[in-house]
């Protein structure tokens, strides 16, 4: 299906493109669908292109067997897949779609092709790289320095701030995650993930339903996610 | 200063004379001892750092001053470049491993030159691009993997493959500060696969005897390790 440079001006990472720029994107591009569960890519494949999130839900992970480590998780605007191009190496991260979803697609050679006479697709690239970079760096951070309260908590506020709703009873957040996933993103076993939600039930900062997550005190919540081990 | 001065940087290899003649007329050179700090975490970006002698680590430290690396660059490769791009702010800190000598691009020129010079952009891109993968793997290593097959991976991303067998130039503690974990841990841990005829230890140095054995603990990566082999004898 085709482009639109109206499909493009979504993507708020393209916004510093020049015209001429954009109107190369939208002729190079193509929209690519995923079924939940389907990857756009896998860790270890080839470079895979540059993808922007139109619709739906991806999560970025990396695994070796059975566990694996979810290092982000993408709204539609987000963008991804960029990253391995410039090395030529393997993708660092599988890129699977957690509900259907639909991406803006550049295909490796098309990209390789508008950055080679359009620097500033490359710097817009740049900008990208460097934010998932920041991004990575809390990660880590938290992994080494925070223990699972606090990284459990750091994620609820991380999703709070991408897609929570405000009720009359507190913030909500809809639970668009199987407790696997959650397990994935904190670091740790999904029974802890479950003991850990049950504490925070018991301390008043949180309420579960079947569909969402209701937060009762979000600065202690806060106080919990900026807590470090000795 | 001469272009030909960088020759010695491989992270601008395959830029052009005129490019390399650019990047001389503005760049700083700047000596820094071992331990050093070169810039902090939630300072502003003084500019993009090439090593052209020693290894530097990128670090963050904990309210209890604790200490994670989130890598660590050697002679040849560059850091500190991802704030000119994303907030002005270092998200970490800079310290030198051994005495270091560094040529600063800074950030105004940075900025320019990435905007005007392809390959300038392009190299960056790599660098950063690099630093991303290695920084997922560190990631998933701490979230879901045992400390063992964190030393294990450390081992092989800094080992100098140049050399046959390969060898790590790191004390334990800094080893430890890099898998996130304690000195004895990895002294333990070194002393098991010693044992075991993998490595050969010595003073502030590890011989990795049996690459493929050491890779077989992580067979999703057995082929980026085989690619960082094959590049650095290349």
């Amino acid at each position: 299906m085709r482009v639109t440079l109206e499909t493009l001006a979504e993507v708020a990472a393209l916004h510093g493109l020049a015209p001429q720029t954009l109107e190369r994107v939208a002729q190079s591009a193509t929209l690519l669908a995923c079924a939940p569960g389907d990857a756009f890519y896998q860790q270890g494949d080839p470079p895979a292109g540059f993808f922007a999130l139109q619709t739906g839900r991806v999560k970025l992970y990396r695994h070796s067997g059975e566990k694996a480590q979810i290092l982000a998780i993408l709204l539609p605007g987000d963008c991804f897949g960029a990253e391995s191009l410039p090395d030529d190496a393997p993708c660092p991260w599988t890129a699977e779609a957690m509900e259907t979803s639909t991406a803006i697609y550049l295909a490796p050679d098309r990209l390789r092709q508008l950055m080679a006479v359009c620097p500033d697709l490359q710097v817009a690239l740049l900008e990208l790289v460097s934010s998932r970079l920041r991004q990575f760096v809390t990660l880590v951070h938290d992994l080494a320095f925070r223990d699972v309260a606090a990284r459990l908590a750091a994620v609820l506020l991380a999703r709070v701030e991408a897609e929570g709703t405000v009720t009359a009873a507190g913030v909500q957040i809809r639970r668009a995650f199987s407790q696997q996933e959650v397990a994935a993103m904190v670091g740790t076993a999904r029974e802890v993930v479950y003991r850990t939600f049950r504490q925070f039930e018991r301390d008043g900062l949180l309420k579960l339903s079947r569909s969402h997550i209701l937060i009762l005190d979000m600065a202690r919540l806060a106080e919990v996610a900026r807590r470090e081990t000795r | 200063m001469r272009w030909r001065r960088f020759q010695a940087i491989s992270a601008l290899a395959g830029l052009s004379p005129d490019c390399l003649e650019r990047l001389a007329q503005v760049m700083v050179r700047r000596e820094v001892a071992a331990g050093e700090i070169i810039f902090l975490e939630g300072n502003p970006a003084h500019g993009i750092w090439f090593i052209a002698k020693g290894r530097v680590r990128i670090i963050r430290h904990s309210t209890s001053g604790r200490i994670q690396a989130m890598c660590m660059a050697s002679a040849g490769k560059c850091f500190g470049g991802c704030p000119l791009f994303d907030g002005e702010i270092n998200p970490a800190s800079a310290q030198a491993v051994d005495d270091v000598t560094l040529l600063i691009l800074p950030a105004a020129e940075s900025q320019r030159l990435t905007r005007t010079d392809p390959h300038l952009a392009r190299v960056l891109l790599t660098v950063l691009s690099q630093r991303l993968a290695h920084l997922a793997r560190l990631s998933e290593g701490l979230g879901t993997q045992t400390v063992a097959c964190r030393i294990v991976d450390c081992l092989l991303a800094y080992a100098d493959h140049a050399q046959s067998p390969p060898v790590v130039l790191l004390t334990h503690d800094k080893l430890a500060i890099l898998a996130g974990t304690t000195r004895e841990v990895v002294s333990r841990h070194l002393a098991r696969l010693e044992a075991n005829g993998l490595v050969r230890l010595g003073q502030g140095r590890v011989v990795l005897l049996e690459i493929e054995a050491l890779s077989a603990s992580r067979p999703m990566d057995a082929a980026c390790v085989a690619a960082q082999i094959r590049r650095a004898r290349e």
